[in-house]
């Protein structure tokens, strides 16, 4: 048995990891998989760096930003197993939404919300009013682009015409309750906890905004990859059965349950299985707003690291003003999402079928706004005017 | 002492006990600007309002990632603040991340001005841990100090057994069993309440 130390954050998208170390997925390749729960992103990084942990639960945009040493010092990364699309949503104070309301748009549509959204800003400049805060957990997340995109959609500018924030997960709810922020965009499953203590409502479903987006990545460190190429294939066939487990409706009751023991996320089984179910209640009322592809574990091909998905995340970067954009730089981010990996630890005869490619076109499906034309990342920039 | 002593430094950690520990030591290496930061809320204006040059965090805290904004150019803080360390620096990376703390710096600040207040941050990180190691073992051994005395008191009473006699027999079994007597022990005492 090798042992790895693999880090995670308290969210329902480590249900793969977790399905992996405690039902036996790991223990079938040979491996033994020992979870450290971690409290902040950054640690996650750093301590993949420095070697405290072999692998971690990852937000794509961090596993990029790290190898191309934005914001901090250069630590490679790579990301031969994609750990879910989507799951987050934007969650919004409720007295911000009864002013959305009041404006007349749509707001079944993730266009409306948005266009809603923009009225209620011009309102409350032309009234200068202090602008509305939004948190998201960490900047360089799929998060924070998604909730650009909403904004630049509205017609904003979301550097100038709102403020953007950090806020740590554990700190949401209150934040929004004592109007420090007025609204977020998160990961499962804190927009639910929100809703349940009663202090914002659900606006929109992120795959109402990006039908497909990155979301969470196992990210290693290259010296690993390199030093330890049948280990990763090892875990990589680990984290695919159980991912293939998670995603089936018929254990999402047992998954929920796993996930529900303080070791873990420590909150209620019935709230868990509803995000893995895509059925969200909007208001503490109730107040469902459904999606088949609320939070997506594995189908469609969903676990094998898409290229194009590390070229969205590099522009959104761009797009944010992170970085600069530079073709090497592009590349160099494709290069962190190792499909070749996940494909040779795939090519066992006993994985079976190789799995269904992504569908083709816009890797991210983006819902409204401007989409996305991986094949020529340039023309969309130009296009949102970010070079 | 220090060449800096005016550097503006924030500590920000959950613990207050190790928050004054630190500051102490910062203190007496002669730093007069030293803050310490418990409250969560608000942090990166009250960080901005502050405006300090060296920021010290507790790895076990969540507002890291509040922290990290700050490498992000925004009009929350007057100047981009960058890790201290560089590439060439993975030792202090490591020592720093294993004794469970980090440090931040304002871009530009020299790095030797800053490395006597990292190395003092990590060696009084380290130190409180080990305080925190002793303090725990202490009172583990105090509970099966406790556990022991029950279970004699125990076998005093219902085989009749004198004090080292009592001690023995729990000691003899636990050899036997291949036990510590702390678990013999917990044995009896279990027993005992089941056939009360």
């Amino acid at each position: 048995m090798r042992r790895l130390a693999i880090g995670f954050i308290p969210l329902t998208d480590a249900a793969v990891l977790v399905a992996a170390a405690k039902l036996g997925f790991a223990a079938a390749e040979g491996l033994e998989i020992d979870l450290h729960r971690e409290v902040s992103w950054a640690n996650i990084r750093d301590k993949v760096n420095v070697g405290l942990l072999d692998g971690a639960h990852m937000l794509a945009p961090l596993a990029i930003a790290s190898s191309l040493g934005l914001g901090h010092v250069r630590v490679p990364l790579v990301a031969p197993f994609a750990l879910n699309l989507n799951g987050s949503a934007i969650t919004l104070a409720h007295p911000i939404y009864e002013a959305m309301e009041a404006t007349g748009h749509d707001l079944s549509s993730g266009l409306g919300v948005a266009q809603a959204l923009g009225d209620v800003v011009r309102a409350r400049q032309a009234q200068r009013l202090e602008p509305l805060t939004f948190s998201t957990v960490y900047t360089f997340s799929t998060h924070t682009y998604m909730l650009r995109h909403v904004l630049a959609a509205a017609g904003l500018n979301p550097d100038r015409d709102v403020r953007l924030v950090v806020v740590p997960p554990p700190f949401t709810v209150e934040s929004l309750r004592s109007g420090l922020i007025h609204g977020f965009c998160v990961g499962s499953p804190w927009n639910a906890v929100a809703v349940e203590a009663g202090v914002g409502r659900i606006a929109l479903l992120g795959p109402e905004i990006f039908g497909w987006a990155p979301e969470k990545v196992l990210g290693v460190h290259a010296r690993f990859a390199e030093a330890e190429p049948d280990v990763l294939r090892r875990l990589v066939r680990a984290l695919h059965a159980a991912a293939h487990w998670s995603e089936t409706a018929a254990n999402h009751a047992a998954l929920a349950q796993l996930l529900s023991s303080p070791e873990f996320l420590g909150l209620p089984a019935d709230v868990l299985a509803r995000m893995l179910e895509g059925r969200l209640n909007t208001t503490q009322a109730g107040q469902p707003r459904e999606n088949p592809d609320f939070l997506v574990l594995h189908r469609d091909g969903a676990s094998r690291p898409d290229a194009r998905h590390a070229s969205w995340i590099y522009a959104q970067m761009v797009r944010a003003g992170q970085t600069t954009y530079f073709p090497a730089d592009a590349r160099q981010a494709e290069a962190v999402y190792r499909a070749d990996i996940y494909d040779d630890a795939m090519s066992s005869p006993a994985m079976g079928a190789p799995p269904a490619a992504r569908p083709v076109g816009d890797p991210v499906n983006t819902r409204f706004g401007e989409p996305f034309t991986s094949e020529n990342i340039e023309d969309y920039l130009r296009r949102i005017r970010s070079i | 002492m220090t060449n800096d002593p005016g550097l503006k430094i924030v500590i920000v950690d959950a613990s207050p006990l190790r928050a004054a520990i630190l500051e102490a030591g910062l203190r007496e290496a002669g730093y007069v600007h030293v803050m310490r930061l418990a409250e969560h809320s608000n942090l990166l204006a009250r960080l901005h309002a502050i405006d300090p040059d060296v920021i010290l965090i507790d790895l076990e805290d969540p507002s890291r990632d509040v922290v990290e904004q700050m490498f992000q150019v925004s009009r929350e803080v007057k100047r981009p603040v960058a890790m201290f360390v560089d590439q060439s620096d993975s030792s202090t990376i490591e020592a720093a991340i294993e004794a469970g703390v980090s440090a931040y710096i304002v871009d530009g600040l020299k790095k030797e001005r800053v490395r006597p207040i990292v190395d003092m941050t990590i060696s009084r990180f380290r130190a409180f841990s080990r305080l925190r190691e002793e303090l725990e073992q202490t009172r583990t051994a105090l509970e099966e100090r406790k556990t022991l005395d029950k279970a004699k008191g125990i076998l005093m009473k219902m085989k009749g057994l004198d004090e080292e006699a009592a001690y023995a027999l729990l000691r003899r079994t636990a050899m036997n069993e291949k036990k510590r007597m702390v678990d013999i022990a917990q044995s009896v005492i279990t027993a005992a309440d089941l056939f009360k």
